[in-house]
């Protein structure tokens, strides 16, 4: 049978190196051009027909701001697929500028002035979204709410399952992996242009339970393997075997899910669904990197965790066998003492001489005990 | 151990085909010339606006004062009266006391040949002309959504003879009866009149008294009672027929007829249409989606998994049917449930995780095999060893799936606070989400391994390869036997 034998803790920088990259370029997107609400957040009015023939961008742009009286942007999606006849119709969308509905009698006044502009056009509504800035923001609102509440619960249950697994400190970086998630899925509404709307809520909230769920399997193949490997093996060896053996499943699954999605995608991409594509699309971003950070984030932090506590454990116990060997020296210890404690693990560090460091060594694997 | 019946593999797959089968075609009968349907299909999903098409729009009133909660119920049910009486069904209104708002989402209706959703946001939000009227004539009787008939359109007497208007009305109110006698209770609607209103209506009742005056909001008959008695000083009582009035009856009337006297209009501050053919479009485009979809998994699992794979893709067919089944109101204990895209997608999504169960049991099936146990001792092995990890995997989507539809249904644990909802699209999701993960423990584990043990007991499935394990010439080879 085929094993992985994939060196992650080994390649740390690389990943890190690679998502912290990501977001760089994902933040300088965002400043450059903001980030885009969806009129159903920040409100606003946004108008689709159906027509055919031709039409003038500029002229359909200038008598729809004499008609209604505000800006607007013409965009022209020719050749769209529809499902009942194989006619190809094209779509005109109207975007109003501002954050304010457009009344159903303006919308009236509108199709009346296109109609009268091109008779022969046919026009005929495809789609309407028209909101009131405050109720968009009391439902951008709920909105955030929901995530918050998400990611209290999952806290909570990391909390509750943790415990058994790894500690705290795996618990926070099961939460680091989240986050990195949630940051990839919103860097991908802002790298596509996406204006965030209740589909990016989905995908985020969906995105965490599947990211989470991916890092506990392999934490839960950590703490397996710590009891057959023992502690003698170190931890990158121990992290990277755990990997490896649930690489096969995450992959696999991550794989299924991932083609699932995609196809939604590419098929949506064919009819020009917009509504269907800004959905896919971040959720096959947030499959590949929710299973990116599971692997290549969460477990390579667990161990960079464990090697410093290990460090930080033989400067404690090196300062131990010090205490004792300079017990009579108290006022040396005291002056010791004053120090910060950083600097004075520093110095335990340089100070400790080689029987200090065996005995470390020795008592590792009890105080490791005391852990779990 | 002991193996599993040889038939079980039958009867568990043949008992999944056949609710595939009913799930998607449902099961109906003829009676006469009506169709009976004893078990819903694919075709009787009520689709979201989305998919049919349809409005959505969130009226408000336009007032400077906050109106208070009765003239927030009477402006609902003059939405409720014009829906029932346009026999559009499916309709869902919300109202929300605190931000003094009504949202109405409905689909088009399947005859409905032009589309005009600002013709329709206009027609809901036009002021109520509630008036009593001599007799009850009418041109045309139909029936609304309800159930209930709907006669339309006043003619003759009932058509020429307006005895009160709207704004006579200054309050109606359901109560409660007590007869002295029989001591039975019953409900009634109180009605108080203006100055003007109690002198027409004094001559009205003198006029018609032991006939009908009948009650009308716009083109609909709402109401017909006889007259009883004189009123003379603008209180009177409208009682239920024969049966006197439910409690939801009477405040449903009172409701109607107070929307007559309403001090303000109503406005749409919100509306989101979609046309049918968008809709249908869409539905087409995922129909074809999760035919893909389920297409390249099924390749994958049997090419990866051989013949778990096989087992596996009929339990995914278990699952999906069980999504559909979930949706359409299969199960009579169960209501049907509007679906969305995103509920689509959810769907699709779940096809793609729903074999994770299954890849995680099959993983470690081959891992057991590869370390040499026999076929027996690694399928059940890797069943026990497995069960842990797909709890695990699958809780927290649960817990994610679980708060999508509580945050996004229509009246949700953030009601309270941000009023009710205004897109139920991801409701929808957060629904097929969960039936999906759902599924995958009961199809992925339950029929998955009941299939296995069964098929695993047929000499021709014997073959540890087909398991993903070594094959019987590669296996002799690492005992150290020769290969013959």
């Amino acid at each position: 049978m085929k094993l992985f034998h994939i060196h992650f803790y080994e390649n740390r920088k690389i990943y890190f190196c690679i998502s912290i990259g990501i977001m760089l370029i994902g933040l300088i997107f965002n400043v450059i051009y903001g980030t885009q609400l969806d009129v159903n957040f920040k409100g606003g009015a946004i108008i689709k027909y159906s027509y055919s023939g031709d039409i003038d961008v500029p002229t359909v742009e200038k008598s729809v701001e004499k008609a209604v009286k505000r800006d607007v942007e013409v965009e022209i999606n020719s050749n769209v697929k529809s499902a009942d006849t194989n006619a190809v119709l094209n779509n005109v969308t109207l975007t109003f500028a501002g954050d304010q509905a457009l009344s159903v009698n303006d919308q009236k006044t509108l199709l009346t002035t296109l109609s009268t502009l091109y008779p022969k056009a046919n026009f005929g509504l495809v789609r309407s979204n028209s909101v009131d800035p405050t109720m968009g923001m009391s439902f951008f609102q709920k909105c955030i709410v929901a995530v918050i509440i998400t990611f209290l619960l999952l806290d909570i249950y990391i909390a509750l399952r943790f415990r058994k697994i790894g500690g705290s400190a795996a618990g926070l970086f099961a939460i680091v992996a989240l986050l990195h998630d949630v940051a990839m899925v919103y860097f991908t509404f802002i790298f596509a242009r996406i204006p965030l709307n209740d589909n990016f809520i989905a995908v985020v909230l969906t995105i965490l339970g599947y990211s989470l769920n991916d890092t506990i399997v392999i934490y839960d193949r950590i703490r397996e393997n710590r009891r057959l490997m023992g502690i003698k093996a170190g931890y990158a060896e121990l992290v990277n075997t755990s990997i490896n053996q649930t690489l096969t499943r995450s992959l696999f699954t991550a794989g299924c899910t991932f083609s699932s999605i995609a196809t939604v995608y590419f098929v949506g991409l064919a009819f020009n669904l917009s509504s269907v594509t800004t959905f896919a699309l971040p959720m096959m971003v947030g499959i590949v990197t929710g299973c990116y950070s599971s692997i290549c984030i969460a477990g390579p932090l667990y161990v960079m965790w464990e090697k410093h506590k290990v460090k930080v454990l033989a400067a404690e116990n090196s300062r131990a066998s010090l205490e004792s060997a300079q017990a009579k020296n108290s006022a040396a210890l005291e002056e010791f003492s004053e120090e910060p404690v950083s600097e004075r693990k520093e110095n335990i560090a340089k100070s400790a001489n080689p029987s200090a460091k065996k005995n470390s060594a020795k008592k590792k694997p009890k105080s490791k005990k005391r852990k779990r | 151990m002991k193996r599993a019946k040889k038939p079980v593999f039958f009867i568990v797959a043949l008992l999944i085909l056949f609710f595939t089968y009913a799930s998607i075609f449902g099961i109906k009968g003829k009676n006469g010339d009506n169709t009976v349907t004893y078990l819903k299909g694919v075709n009787d999903i009520r689709w979201g606006i989305d998919i049919n098409g349809g409005v959505e729009a969130t009226f408000s009133p336009v007032t400077n004062t906050k109106p208070t909660n009765p003239q927030i119920d009477a402006a609902e049910s003059i939405i409720k009266q014009r829906l029932i009486g346009e026999n559009i069904t499916d309709y869902e209104v919300y109202k929300d006391y605190n931000h003094s708002r009504i949202i109405v989402r409905f689909p088009w209706k399947n005859d409905e040949k032009s589309f005009d959703p600002q013709k329709s946001i206009e027609e809901l939000a036009a002021t109520a002309q509630v008036t009593f009227r001599e007799g009850m004539e009418y041109t045309t009787q139909t029936t609304g959504s309800d159930g209930q008939p709907v006669y339309k359109t006043p003619k003759g007497v009932t058509a020429s003879d307006i005895i009160l208007k709207g704004n006579d009305i200054v309050s109606a109110k359901p109560e409660i009866r007590q007869d002295n006698t029989t001591g039975k209770s019953t409900y009634v609607v109180s009605l108080k009149l203006n100055s003007e209103g109690t002198a027409k209506f004094a001559a009205a009742t003198k006029k018609f008294y032991q006939k009908v005056i009948s009650i009308w909001m716009d083109d609909t008959m709402i109401s017909y009672p006889n007259v009883n008695s004189i009123i003379t000083d603008g209180n009177c009582e409208i009682e239920g027929g024969t049966n006197g009035f439910t409690a939801a009856e009477a405040s449903a009337l009172s409701n109607k007829i107070n929307a007559g006297a309403l001090p303000f209009k109503l406005s749409a501050t919100d509306s989101n249409t979609i046309s049918p053919t968008l809709g249908k479009t869409s539905l087409r485009a995922m129909l074809v989606a999760g035919i893909i979809a389920f297409a390249l998994v099924a390749v994958f699992m049997l090419l990866v998994f051989r013949l778990p794979g096989f087992v596996a893709v009929i339990s995914l067919l278990g699952q999906i049917a069980l999504s559909f089944a979930a949706v359409s109101g299969f199960f009579p204990f169960m209501n049907s449930f509007t679906l969305t895209l995103p509920g689509i997608a959810g769907i699709i999504l779940s096809i793609g995780m729903g074999v994770d169960a299954n890849i995680i049991t099959a993983t470690r099936i081959k891992e057991e095999l590869w370390t040499g146990k026999t076929l027996d001792s690694a399928i059940r092995q890797g069943d026990d060893n497995s069960f842990s990890a797909i709890f695990d995997g699958n809780i927290t989507v649960i817990i994610v799936a679980v708060i999508l539809m509580l945050v996004f249904g229509p009246q949700n644990i953030l009601s309270f606070w941000f009023g009710a909802a205004t897109t139920g699209s991801i409701y929808s999701f957060g629904y097929t989400l969960l039936i999906g993960i759902i599924g995958n423990f009961l199809f992925g584990v339950v029929t998955t391994r009941l299939m296995t043990k069964s098929l695993s007991a047929f000499s021709f499935a014997r073959n540890k390869w087909l398991y993903g394990g070594p094959s019987e010439s590669r296996e002799a080879l690492l005992n150290g036997g020769s290969v013959k």
